[in-house]
């Protein structure tokens, strides 16, 4: 492999790892709150992606202005989702987990009931160029879909950092009970953890559409994804995250770059099995330490 | 009720299962009800798995390797028998390794690591074009064959499919009984409950967690190389399917957790009730019902259909409904946590 390969490897991978970056927050926020894994979270991606697709193919706006619209049509799964998860029996994860797997198998059954399981991708003529810079060729979808990705992220750490209802959700992420008893409505926390996740969940599918075709099944590599971000990153951790995120897009580019597109599925399933064995199951550790 | 009626009711059901294929059902329908019982046999033995406190969110491992093991040896000129036989061996070796693996792992990290190992799978199939086929699979494997000294209804075209899977249906629920009923199913029960307790007693629970991942993944696989040998066509995406890890888990927990008939009874139910009056009329929604009986279970019926009978002994607990001692605040993932 040449230099020059490695390099472009590497700078598209890292612009992958933004979007990564953004679609794991929503499962991990999820997660830190409620200690509930959302095996539906690709799904929940897919379909966002899949709005986008059926209103740029209706309207032929420009992608980005689709991905807020796909984010607030995802808000009546968040209270959909907020309603069964308050109701999870002990032991949490793993109820969540099975319940969450009939989720993704209706979601998935949906989708592919309204779009008939044929590929979709949002081929936007604004993002097909590509941009020279120094050598390495950009491809400017994937620019543009970093970046939006990033003023996301950025937009949530800074509401998680500096407003009243991120300091109620970090709080009620780190240690629920000891939220509750300084006075934190957690339960508002967890409503509005759920609005959020659902809303990054649908900006995520919009723009991965502009990435990726998207078929109905195709959600629970980017679950696979996101436990595996969550686990190297840790429970609540925004710049573990982003920095994980663009560690699996260069490992998920160099891969592409070796062998080819064939071995990528694999490579995320290998990843998150060793991610779990390696750490005994420490997803725990965000809330539990 | 008492065990006299139970042991009624089961002659009755069996013989009502005998008779299809004598009495002239459409081949379509006589699949699917093989289908059913197949599906039935892997709901007992993810259930035999749970027994011993093992939740699997992976069983289409074991199943496509044993389909794909089954295939294999057909392919290579063994007796169908033969090779169903050889697909369960791979199986259970499948699965015996993913238990020894992950035996650090409990609760939801096992069931992710379970569902990682089914994925790993299917993209080992998808890949190792050399051996698998890859994505367009293998073709061609062989028909079950007829018997010559069986009268030839019971193994002429769909018959024989049709009372082979039967047969393994009843052969795990006779397994699963006898575990029930011996050292072997305390000492499940023990690593289920309690498992640093039951290493405390003299239970070690490594083996035992082993020996259940072994014999579930065993007859898992038997069902799968049923199956390639009844659609007689394996693919990476058909046998390493999602439905064959998530169909299970849905028929075992609404069946009844821990119950012997339960997961067979709900497995019949479920997958007829979606293929014969749903599927004709809203194809599209036709697996509605699997993900409404988790929902329902998750969220009201912590003891599956079972729960609403209630028995004459005190039913254990399940492990999705009542907490593990001690667990409650920390949570599945801290113990072992280096």
């Amino acid at each position: 492999m040449s230099l020059n390969t490695l390099a472009q490897a590497l700078v598209s991978g890292a612009l992958l790892g933004c979007f990564y970056t953004l679609m794991a927050l929503a499962f991990s926020m999820i997660l830190g709150v409620t200690r509930a894994l959302n095996l539906a979270h690709g799904d929940l991606i897919i379909l966002g992606g899949y709005l986008g697709y059926w209103l740029w193919s209706g309207s032929g706006l420009h992608p980005l202005f689709l991905v807020p619209v796909a984010a607030a049509a995802l808000l009546p799964l968040a209270l959909v989702w907020h309603w069964l998860f308050h109701r999870l029996p002990e032991p949490r994860e793993l109820s969540s987990l099975v319940l969450t797997f009939g989720l993704s198998l209706l979601l998935q059954n949906i989708m592919l009931a309204l779009w008939r399981g044929e590929y979709r991708l949002i081929a936007s003529e604004s993002l097909t160029g590509s941009l020279s810079l120094g050598g390495l060729r950009l491809n400017q979808g994937r620019l543009i879909v970093a970046v939006a990705a990033l003023l996301v992220v950025g937009g949530l750490f800074v509401g998680l950092t500096r407003t009243r209802w991120g300091r109620a959700i970090r709080a009620t992420s780190l240690d629920r009970d000891a939220a509750a008893l300084l006075g934190i409505n957690v339960d508002e926390a967890t409503r509005t953890t759920f609005i959020l996740a659902f809303g990054l969940c649908g900006a995520a599918g919009v723009l991965f559409a502009t990435l990726h075709y998207l078929y109905p099944a195709g959600g629970i590599e980017l679950t696979l994804l996101a436990i595996v971000l969550t686990i190297w990153a840790g429970v609540g951790r925004l710049r573990s995250v982003l920095a994980a995120g663009i560690l699996l897009g260069v490992i998920e580019a160099l891969t592409l770059a070796w062998s080819g597109p064939r071995w990528r599925e694999l490579v995320v399933a290998l990843m998150l099995l060793g991610s779990l064995l390696a750490r005994s199951g420490g997803l725990a550790r965000g809330w539990s330490h | 009720m008492r065990r006299g009626a139970w042991i009624g009711i089961g002659l009755v059901a069996v013989m009502l299962l005998v008779l299809p294929p004598l009495t002239g059902f459409h081949p379509y329908y006589l699949y699917l009800v093989s289908t059913a019982l197949l599906f039935g046999t892997v709901a007992t033995s993810w259930n035999l798995l749970a027994y011993a406190g093992q939740i699997s969110f992976g069983h289409a491992a074991f199943f496509g390797l044993g389909g794909y093991g089954a295939a294999l040896a057909s392919l290579a000129g063994s007796s169908p028998w033969l090779a169903i036989l050889l697909g369960g061996a791979v199986g259970a070796v499948g699965a015996a390794g993913i238990g020894l693996a992950s035996a650090r792992l409990r609760g939801a990290y096992l069931a992710l690591a379970t569902l990682a190992y089914a994925e790993i799978w299917r993209g080992v199939a998808h890949n190792w074009t050399a051996v698998s086929g890859g994505g367009a699979g293998l073709i061609g494997i062989p028909p079950l064959p007829t018997l010559a000294w069986l009268p030839l209804d019971f193994t002429r075209g769909r018959a024989g499919g049709y009372y082979l899977s039967l047969a393994f249906l009843l052969l795990v629920i006779a397994v699963f009984w006898g575990i029930l009923r011996s050292r072997l199913g305390l000492a499940f029960a023990a690593v289920r409950e309690e498992e640093e307790r039951a290493g405390l007693l003299g239970v070690h629970p490594l083996p035992w967690k082993i020996l259940a991942f072994a014999l579930s993944g065993f007859f898992s696989a038997l069902a799968g190389g049923l199956y390639v040998h009844m659609v007689r066509v394996v693919e990476p995406d058909l046998i390493f399917s999602r439905y064959f890890s998530i169909l299970p888990l849905v028929m075992a927990t609404f069946g009844g957790l821990h119950t012997l008939l339960g997961p067979a009874a709900a497995a019949l139910g479920l997958y007829l009730v979606s293929e014969l009056l749903l599927h004709p009329y809203v194809p599209a929604f036709h697996q509605l019902p699997y993900a409404l009986a988790l929902i329902v279970v998750v969220l009201y019926l912590p003891g599956g259909l079972a729960g609403l009978f209630p028995s004459p002994r005190p039913s254990p607990p399940s492990p999705l409904s009542s907490p593990p001692v001690g667990e409650r605040a920390g949570g599945g993932g801290r113990h072992g946590a280096a």
